[in-house]
Parts: C-alpha cells; sequence; structure tokens
C-alpha cells in the first residue's frame, strides 16, 4: 500500500487568524520582523512561494510597503472552507531618524531583508 | 523510513515544541509520520487553553504521547507560558521514570550570530556527562555559551537533576519565522542519533508551503516565548511586528 502522503497536522492555537489576511482579495499577510542594530535596522519579511521579480517594495513618508505575487496559488481550508490566496502584502511604520535613500534590499530563500540605515543625530559631549 | 539496523533496546523519549522557527514541532511531526507510530496517551493542564483538534471525526489532544518499539514521542502542538512550562517538563520527566526511559532527546531551533545560511548546523547541549560522548561519535558540535530560556530551559533543568540525561539538539534557525530547512538538518542529526535512516524528500518539497501554513502557530510562539523572556530576565523583548 502507497504510504499517505506527508502532512504535518499540527493544531494552531487559536482558530481566527492573529494575522491580517485578507480573503475576498486573495492577499496573504506575510511574517515580519525588526531588529535593531548599531547603525541600522533590519527588516525582514518571510515571503515563500516568491520570485524576486514579482516583489514590490515602496516607502511613503512614515511607512514601508512590501506587495509579492505569489508564483502558484496558495489554499487554505479552516473549519471546512477553502481560501485562496494569490499575493502578500503588509505595510509597516518605519522607525524615526533613518536615512531612507541608502534604504537596500536582498532577496535569498524566500526571505526579503530590507536595511535600514540610521542617521547619526546629535553632538558630541566633550569629556573632561 | 527504512531502519538501517534494530532500535537499540533502551527506551528513548523524543520531545518537541513550538519553539525558534518551529524546528521542534515540524521535526517531531515528520518522525511520527514516517516511523507511522501509535498515540498511547496524552498530557493535560488545567491552564492550557481548551482545545482539541479534530481531524476525520477523531479528537486529538495538543499534547500527545507516541510510541514505537522502545521510542516514545511527546508532541506539542501548543506553545507554552511560562507557568506551564515547568509543569510539562516535570510531566515528561514522571512518565519517563514510570516507562524505564533512558534518555530524552528535546529537538528545538536557536539563533547563531555570524549563522552561515548556506550550511546551518546542530549543536548538542547534554544534561549528563553519560551522553557526552554521543557528540563526539556523531561529530554534532557541542553548545559552549550561550543563553537558553522558555520551555527548553524547563526541560534541561528538570531533568539535569534526575538520572535521565537529556540531550538537547538545537538546529540553527531563523528565530522568527517557521524553519523547515533547519528541521532538515534536526531530523537528518536526530536519524544517525537513533541508528535510523530518514528521507527527507517529502519535506524538502513542502518548505514553502509549511512556512505560509505555520504563520499563525510562529505568531502565536513568539508571543509565548516573550512571555518566558521577560519573566527569566525582566528584559525588554526583542521588537516583533
Amino acid at each position: 500500500m502507497e504510504k499517505e502522503q506527508f502532512e504535518i497536522k499540527i493544531l494552531s492555537p487559536t482558530i481566527s487568524s492573529l494575522l491580517n489576511d485578507d480573503i475576498d482579495q486573495r492577499i496573504l499577510s506575510p511574517l515580519s520582523c525588526l531588529r535593531e542594530f548599531e547603525t541600522n535596522w533590519l527588516l525582514e519579511f518571510d515571503l515563500p512561494l516568491v520570485n524576486k521579480k514579482d516583489i514590490k517594495i515602496t516607502i511613503d513618508k512614515n511607512f514601508i510597503s512590501v506587495e509579492a505575487k505569489l508564483k502558484e496559488t496558495y489554499l487554505e481550508e479552516k473549519l471546512g472552507v477553502k481560501s485562496k490566496f494569490e499575493y502578500f502584502k503588509k505595510t509597516i511604520t518605519l522607525p524615526r531618524k533613518i536615512d531612507s535613500k541608502k534604504i537596500f534590499a536582498k532577496f535569498t530563500k524566500g526571505r526579503l531583508t530590507i536595511t535600514i540605515p540610521k542617521v547619526n543625530v546629535g553632538h558630541k559631549i566633550k569629556i573632561e | 523510513m527504512q531502519i538501517k539496523k534494530k532500535l537499540p533496546k533502551e527506551n528513548i523519549m523524543l520531545v518537541g515544541f513550538p519553539s525558534n522557527g518551529l524546528v521542534g514541532t515540524f521535526s517531531i511531526s515528520y518522525l511520527i509520520h514516517h516511523l507511522e507510530m501509535t498515540q498511547v496517551g496524552e498530557i493535560e493542564h488545567p491552564d492550557l487553553p481548551p482545545t482539541l483538534f479534530v481531524e476525520d471525526g477523531e479528537i486529538l489532544p495538543p499534547i500527545r504521547i507516541y510510541k514505537k518499539n522502545n521510542l516514545f514521542v511527546i508532541i506539542s502542538d501548543l506553545p507554552f507560558n511560562p507557568f506551564v512550562a515547568y509543569d510539562f517538563a516535570n510531566s515528561i520527566l514522571d512518565f519517563s521514570k514510570k516507562n524505564q526511559v533512558k534518555k530524552i532527546i528535546i529537538i528545538s531551533g536557536m539563533e547563531t550570530v555570524n549563522r552561515d545560511p548556506k550550511t546551518p548546523k546542530v549543536f548538542g547541549l547534554v544534561t549528563h556527562k553519560s551522553l557526552e560522548k554521543l557528540l563526539y561519535d556523531y561529530g554534532i558540535s557541542k553548545f559552549l555559551a550561550g543563553s537558553i530560556f522558555g520551555t527548553d530551559a524547563a526541560l534541561i533543568t528538570s531533568f539535569r537533576k534526575s538520572k535521565i540525561p537529556a540531550l538537547v539538539l538545537y538546529a540553527e534557525c531563523h528565530p522568527f519565522f517557521p524553519d523547515p530547512e533547519a528541521s532538515i538538518i534536526a531530523i537528518t542529526t536526530l536519524a544517525r542519533v537513533l541508528n535510523v535512516k530518514v528521507d527527507t524528500s517529502d519535506i524538502q518539497k513542502k518548505i514553502e508551503r509549511l512556512r505560509i501554513q505555520h504563520r499563525n502557530l510562529m505568531e502565536e510562539t513568539l508571543r509565548s516565548l516573550h512571555q518566558q523572556q521577560e519573566k527569566k530576565t525582566g528584559r525588554v523583548p526583542q521588537i516583533y511586528k
């Protein structure tokens, strides 16, 4: 007898999604994280099933938006209801005191990494 | 899964629960499926949210115990808050004592500084010297320095005070995103330790979908981890949105 296809059966701790998926617009909300380092912020998005050419990043004042088209439709079934998703989309508020002209992004293995340099503001304090 | 040699006779316990990169959950779920293990019990706790999973009309509790031959597995689909983590650890210790378990292996994930994403590694931490040889025998790098918090820490604390040695296999992973790739490294290492052969092609094919499918569990796990970290260290957790 052929072995049943592998499926990870993990119970979701909450029935309702913690993420803002938009079922009507077929948009998934990707996981993201923002981490602070000494000279920059690192903003990451988890974008599996996405090709680099299908990602659009836009910055508008204090916000950064990432949109991406999935390379294939993602089907999800919750409580017997099937939903189809074709896009990822998320907008994040940018940290303050950043050099928005020097922001750069990389996409590797379905993870988008956006480096946001900080601007040095303030003045030197003389040590007596 | 093909068995290369007979499994050792002594009872071994494997444990997986949601933590960094969901490495433990992915790895243990995969092994349960491939070993075709049978559910033999469950763990309940009054402080856990009353949750059940129904599949094909069968009711599944969130913390389940599986068995096949000399191998026991405990898997949790729920991340734990700091209050439940110690009870969970002590329940596993009690169960292990009652069932003459000689060794426990915990699968988890960890973030490392200067990680090479092309060649993620697995680090081993042992509670008793008797397991140190195992690290050398299977070429597992020893976890030399770092801090551990959360359910991993609760389990290590409980077992290091007991006579049952524990080995924690930490696969390098992305701490905030589901990381099935890191799980594959963990599964491969675990297979070597258990002396079994595991074909990981099934999970390889589903890496990207698993990452989407388990976003919610990752979010929930991070909330629990932050709760545990705050309680343990009192430090402000890393910013996560």
